[in-house]
């Protein structure tokens, strides 16, 4: 089976500052990652140690400085902007530490979302939208607007709307950070649900019991893989 | 997995547009309707620019309208000849004669000739003042309806063929002369400036010409058949007349009529030497000058569609700004930079489209309001070009002044837009 992430040598730069003192600074240091189909990831490491970059460059959020990267099989090299935003559309689904749920859209619509630009009616998008919501157990809280939802909820909403896209990957940056013990509890337990059905899952943690829910813990110190990175 | 996501990742299989355009309009309604106190205080600029520009253009038109119908009511559709005074001719050099009149009975018009000349009168004993006396035919209100007898009666045909001494004054003329008594049945006794005095029995008195025309159309003048005026006044020479009216009959046209008048008098006389015009092209001179006033308060009032289209930047930027996140979040879930730029472009148009709309509304109200209250304004004008353009205006307003606010939405890092508190 071909990997869904294979990385080499994937190194980041930031510079900033005047053309005269530049400031440089290396976020990720060379990194070798190779994550397969169905495997459950938690990516780990101390603040600063470029777990958040490492994070946007397989989401296609961000580019690397040097190395390769092929994402479902394809080097992601040199693609354009639309291109990029194309596939992160069709391949990543993204969680987010603050849910980003649109306020003035019912959990239905917010799920729908990512339809939109994949030129789905509307129709098809909301019954699609549905069955999403009914896998994380929301099928009840449709027409609910975010602010009438708990934060396990949200997150839960914020779930299905990556799994509407049916994605190659589902990313989460620290899914649990803003929820209490219970609502985490309930996220990790929709997580191993999730590993169990065969979805890829890359989990972005500093949690030691988030990331002990995973299958493999890749750790990242000083911008390099210490442990975990299999390639 | 699903079988089309295996497929390599080729510029042709990614590149592909995948939204539908109209997506970005339910979602700018969807967020206008979100934040209805900020968009309605946003458009309230465009509402106020377009509303002035229409009804600007629109009271423009009717105001055209209102003296048009007031023209045509003082002078009717006429055609008129006289002697071509910017070409130095006057009424002794290009006088109109007999066989001219002769000449223009095929056309499709009552021929009313005319003769004017000076005349006084005694305001009080020792006092001359001039007033206007004209000649005309017998009967002249049924040759010309623009002319209403209000007391007594016109002179008749044969009183005129007659040449008999009968007048019918005006009614600045019947107050001149006759400032505390009925002028009808009165003699009214006038000097010609050489001196010769004669003496008319005044038979009617004419209605004073009515619509905003009233003011300057109401000369005092004394109307006397033709005939007597040649048999009396020193100046005035048989067979000729100073001007000559010609009133249309029903169904003739104007222009086609006009030019078969100035034939007449060039095949005659060459070119130059007589004047032929018609309330027509007295109605296109004054277009001309109410389309130039129209213009220039259109440009004012455009102004105030400047300011409104910078507030709809400004709201447009806090916007941006505002909804940071949700950009960013848009991004991450798969829109294009484009798609960004669009959402936020349409939301502009949408925004200055609304305005516009309600703009048009309030204005059409407004000269509702104008043409049921105030007697100038007869009819109620609201072009469907006018809407159009003023819609037409407020969406390019909308898309000039969206561009920069959307630029700015389109460039933002999602990273940065997803960090941003």
């Amino acid at each position: 089976m071909s990997p869904v992430v294979q990385m080499h040598g994937v190194t980041k730069v930031y510079r900033s500052g005047s053309s005269a003192r530049t400031v440089e600074v290396r976020a990720l240091a060379g990194v070798d990652l190779t994550i397969y189909p169905g495997e459950y990831v938690a990516l780990m490491g101390p603040s600063g140690s470029g777990k958040s970059t490492l994070m946007h460059i397989i989401g296609l959020l961000d580019s690397p400085t040097e190395g390769e990267y092929s994402l479902g099989g394809e080097p992601v090299r040199g693609l354009s902007e639309a291109q990029l935003a194309r596939i992160r559309n069709q391949r990543v689904g993204f969680v987010f530490q603050a849910f980003f749920l649109l306020p003035r859209l019912t959990a239905l619509h917010n799920v729908a979302l990512p339809l939109v630009y994949r030129g789905v009616s509307v129709a098809e998008r909301l019954k699609q939208a549905k069955r999403a919501l009914e896998a994380v157990g929301l099928g009840d809280r449709l027409d609910h607007l975010p602010s009438e939802l708990s934060g396990g909820q949200k997150q839960r909403v914020a779930i299905a709307r990556a799994l509407v896209q049916e994605p190659d990957l589902l990313l989460a940056d620290e899914p649990t950070g803003n929820l209490d013990s219970k609502s985490s509890d309930e996220i990790l337990a929709l997580f191993d649900d999730l590993h169990r059905q065969g979805k890829t899952i890359v989990v972005v943690t500093h949690e030691p019991d988030v990331g002990a829910r995973a299958q493999r813990i890749v750790r990242l110190r000083d911008g390099k893989v210490a442990d975990g990175g299999m390639v | 997995m699903n079988p089309a996501k295996d497929a390599p990742l080729s510029p042709s299989r990614v590149g592909q547009s995948g939204m539908n355009p109209l997506e970005n309009f339910r979602m700018a309604f969807e967020s206008l309707w979100g934040n209805k106190l900020r968009s309605f205080l946003a458009l309230l600029g465009i509402v106020i620019g377009v509303f002035a520009v229409t009804a600007m253009i629109s009271l423009g038109q009717m105001a055209t309208a209102g003296i048009t119908q007031d023209l045509e009511a003082v002078a009717g559709r006429s055609i008129f000849v006289q002697p071509n005074f910017n070409e130095g001719q006057d009424f002794n050099s290009a006088p109109i004669r007999d066989v001219d009149i002769q000449a223009l009975q095929p056309l499709p018009v009552t021929v009313i000739p005319q003769l004017f000349t000076n005349i006084q009168y005694e305001s009080k004993p020792g006092e001359r003042r001039s007033m206007q006396l004209q000649g005309t035919p017998g009967d002249l209100p049924k040759l010309d309806p623009t002319n209403k007898i209000a007391k007594g009666r016109y002179f008749t045909e044969a009183e005129a063929r007659g040449g008999l001494a009968v007048a019918v004054l005006s009614d600045r003329a019947a107050k001149d002369l006759f400032p505390n008594s009925e002028a009808v049945g009165q003699i009214a006794r006038l000097y010609y400036p050489g001196g010769a005095r004669i003496d008319l029995t005044v038979v009617g008195v004419l209605e004073p010409p009515s619509g905003i025309f009233g003011g300057f159309g109401s000369t005092a003048t004394v109307y006397a058949p033709i005939q007597l005026i040649w048999n009396t006044s020193p100046a005035a020479r048989k067979g000729q007349y100073d001007f000559v009216i010609m009133s249309l009959k029903k169904g003739a046209d104007s222009s086609q009529v006009t030019q078969q008048v100035r034939r007449i008098f060039e095949n005659r006389y060459g070119k130059g030497k007589y004047q032929i015009q018609s309330t027509e092209s007295f109605q296109g001179t004054l277009q001309s000058i109410t389309l130039i006033l129209q213009a220039l308060l259109g440009a004012i009032a455009g102004l105030s569609l400047l300011v409104g289209g910078i507030g709809i930047m400004n709201i447009m930027l806090v916007s941006v700004t505002e909804r940071t996140r949700e950009i960013g979040l848009r991004k991450a879930l798969g829109a294009t930079s484009g798609q960004i730029r669009q959402q936020f472009l349409i939301e502009a148009v949408v925004l200055t489209l609304v305005g516009g709309i309600l703009g048009v509304v309030l204005a059409a109200g407004l000269l509702l309001l104008i043409t049921a209250t105030v007697p100038f304004f007869k009819v109620y004008i609201l072009n469907p070009t006018t809407v159009f353009l003023a819609l037409a205006v407020s969406a390019l307003v909308g898309l000039f002044f969206g561009v920069w606010p959307a630029a700015r939405a389109a460039v933002l890092d999602p990273i940065e837009a997803l960090r941003y508190e």
